[in-house]
């Protein structure tokens, strides 16, 4: 009888206890679990140029970036995006060098391709205004980030800030007119389409969605530099790594104490909610564990304009200063802040706050030193 | 971080990219944003990708192509010049040896302003 109940003790406790980095969403059924773990295993694959590696690339696998402490996780590698502003040309500003590749311009290059072109990375073009660098984020609760319907994110958007709070999130958009939501400027309309994209940009692995390889920049690969026959990753491989990234659990909040309740009142307060929208709510979905789930990621998913000091490109419709409200979810485990890594405290990045973030900046400076700690320590619950 | 061997990744992904290989199709419609239109060559640009994958479709636009713009009475005709860049527009084209030619374009509307999807 003892033994039952310590059984049951046991498999209770691993029931109820939150799920841990790196753990799939709970719910899933069997064969979501099962999608979830082949996934795992593309997701950690490191490519070799045997198998389709570059010839241009920027890692060697997913989780080569996504990987501290976990699989899915942060990273310290930072890359190079560029592109071109034109302020001038109305309804078409910005040239994201879609005919050399796009905006990511790979940092390494395949020992064939380095024979052939004498080249590390691929260069930049001589028209780019501006390089941006791009830290790595994690990719915990993406899932639930794609499951939101657009009417809940558009309904934070208020491009012309009529309602006067010196806020006003506005909504990228993809090339063919849908709602962007992924990338640190919401260019990208879905998770697929962002991690279809990622294994030609990111690892110079072609597949069904994006057939062909890239290009440096622009120009044609040298014949023989890409032994491995196109497409080098198959449609299986794709959907079981959007199956991985997808049902990858978002990081659960701690308890908090009661200085961290203090502190999330005061995070209200100052105004830091107007874009860190502390939930949003995921529509009907085909995966019971993303259908009509409260997702606490505190974004809004919307452009903000963040002011001069942190402007970089353009991308879309964002201007060089406008960003996606970054996600919080998970702060505690990052190691690294903002858009490009450049802030190495939560108190850095919120100091770092222009634009429209410089009003709920100002606030949190002004407030006494035990309110400030308060809601850092509301923060680190995250 | 723990690599998972080459070996389990051929034996993954190996029998799908033999599949892939046999069904991948060339693309022979894009919906994107026009990047360029140049009226006197007859020419237009179209952004288009997946993710960050990004490339650029450029099109010849023959005098016979229809242009239709969706948002006017039932998809009224429109002449090239009347396409700026910003425009999102659905094209159907081929494959011709001095280039890709369109078929038919239809304007759906404005990238800023933002276009549901269709199916």
């Amino acid at each position: 009888m003892t033994r039952a109940w310590i059984g049951l003790a046991a498999i209770c406790a691993a029931a109820c206890r939150p799920p841990q980095l790196g753990d799939p969403l709970r719910g899933l059924s069997k064969a979501e679990r099962a999608q979830f773990d082949s996934g795992l295993v593309v997701f950690a694959t490191t490519f070799t140029p045997a198998v389709g590696l570059g010839p241009l690339f920027n890692a060697s696998g997913c989780g080569e970036c996504h990987e501290d402490p976990v699989v899915g996780a942060n990273g310290d590698e930072v890359e190079r995006h560029a592109a071109v502003f034109h302020p001038e040309r109305a309804g078409a500003m910005c040239d994201e060098l879609a005919d050399k590749g796009g905006p990511v311009f790979q940092d390494s290059v395949t020992p064939a391709l380095h024979t052939a072109l004498g080249i590390d990375h691929e260069p930049l073009p001589p028209m780019v205004t501006t390089v941006a660098a791009r830290s790595t984020p994690d990719v915990f609760g993406f899932g639930l980030l794609d499951a939101v319907p657009d009417s809940e994110i558009l309904k934070y958007a208020d491009p012309d800030d009529r309602n006067g709070d010196g806020i006003s999130g506005r909504p990228n958009r993809f090339f063919d007119g849908r709602l962007g939501r992924f990338g640190r400027k919401a260019l990208v309309p879905t998770l697929r389409e962002f991690n279809d994209g990622a294994f030609q940009v990111e690892i110079g692995i072609t597949n069904p969605s994006v057939p062909v390889e890239g290009t440096v920049t622009g120009d044609s690969l040298p014949a023989g530099t890409d032994p491995a026959p196109d497409p080098e990753l198959g449609e299986r491989g794709l959907e079981l790594t959007d199956a991985f990234v997808r049902l990858l659990a978002p990081p659960a909040p701690l308890k908090q104490t009661g200085e961290a309740r203090r502190g999330s009142d005061i995070f209200a307060r100052v105004g830091c909610t107007s874009c860190h929208v502390p939930a949003l709510r995921t529509g009907d979905n085909p995966i019971r564990a993303l259908s009509h789930k409260e997702v606490a990621a505190y974004t809004d998913l919307l452009l903000h304009d963040m002011g001069p000091d942190l402007a970089d490109i353009c991308l879309g419709l964002a201007t060089p200063s406008e960003f996606r409200t970054e996600p919080l979810m998970g702060l505690r485990h990052a190691t690294q802040f903002l858009h490009d890594g450049r802030a190495k405290t939560p108190e850095q990045a919120v100091d770092l706050h222009g634009g429209e973030g410089a009003r709920a900046r100002d606030l949190f400076k002004a407030l006494p030193a035990a309110d400030r700690a308060a809601l850092l320590a509301f923060l680190k619950t995250l | 971080m723990r690599r998972i061997t080459l070996l389990s990744l051929v034996s993954l992904v190996a029998p799908v990219v033999l599949v892939a290989q046999q069904t991948a199709a060339p693309h022979d419609s894009v919906r994107g944003a026009i990047r360029a239109v140049d009226t006197r060559a007859r020419t237009l640009e179209v952004t288009t990708g997946v993710g960050f994958a990004l490339r650029v479709v450029r099109l010849q636009v023959p005098a016979t192509v229809p242009i239709t713009d969706r948002k006017s009475a039932q998809g009224a005709p429109i002449n090239l010049a009347e396409l700026k860049p910003g425009d999102v527009i659905r094209v159907s084209f081929g494959s011709r040896p001095t280039g890709l030619v369109a078929y038919a374009i239809e304007r759906v509307g404005r990238m800023d302003a933002g276009v549901e999807p269709t199916p």
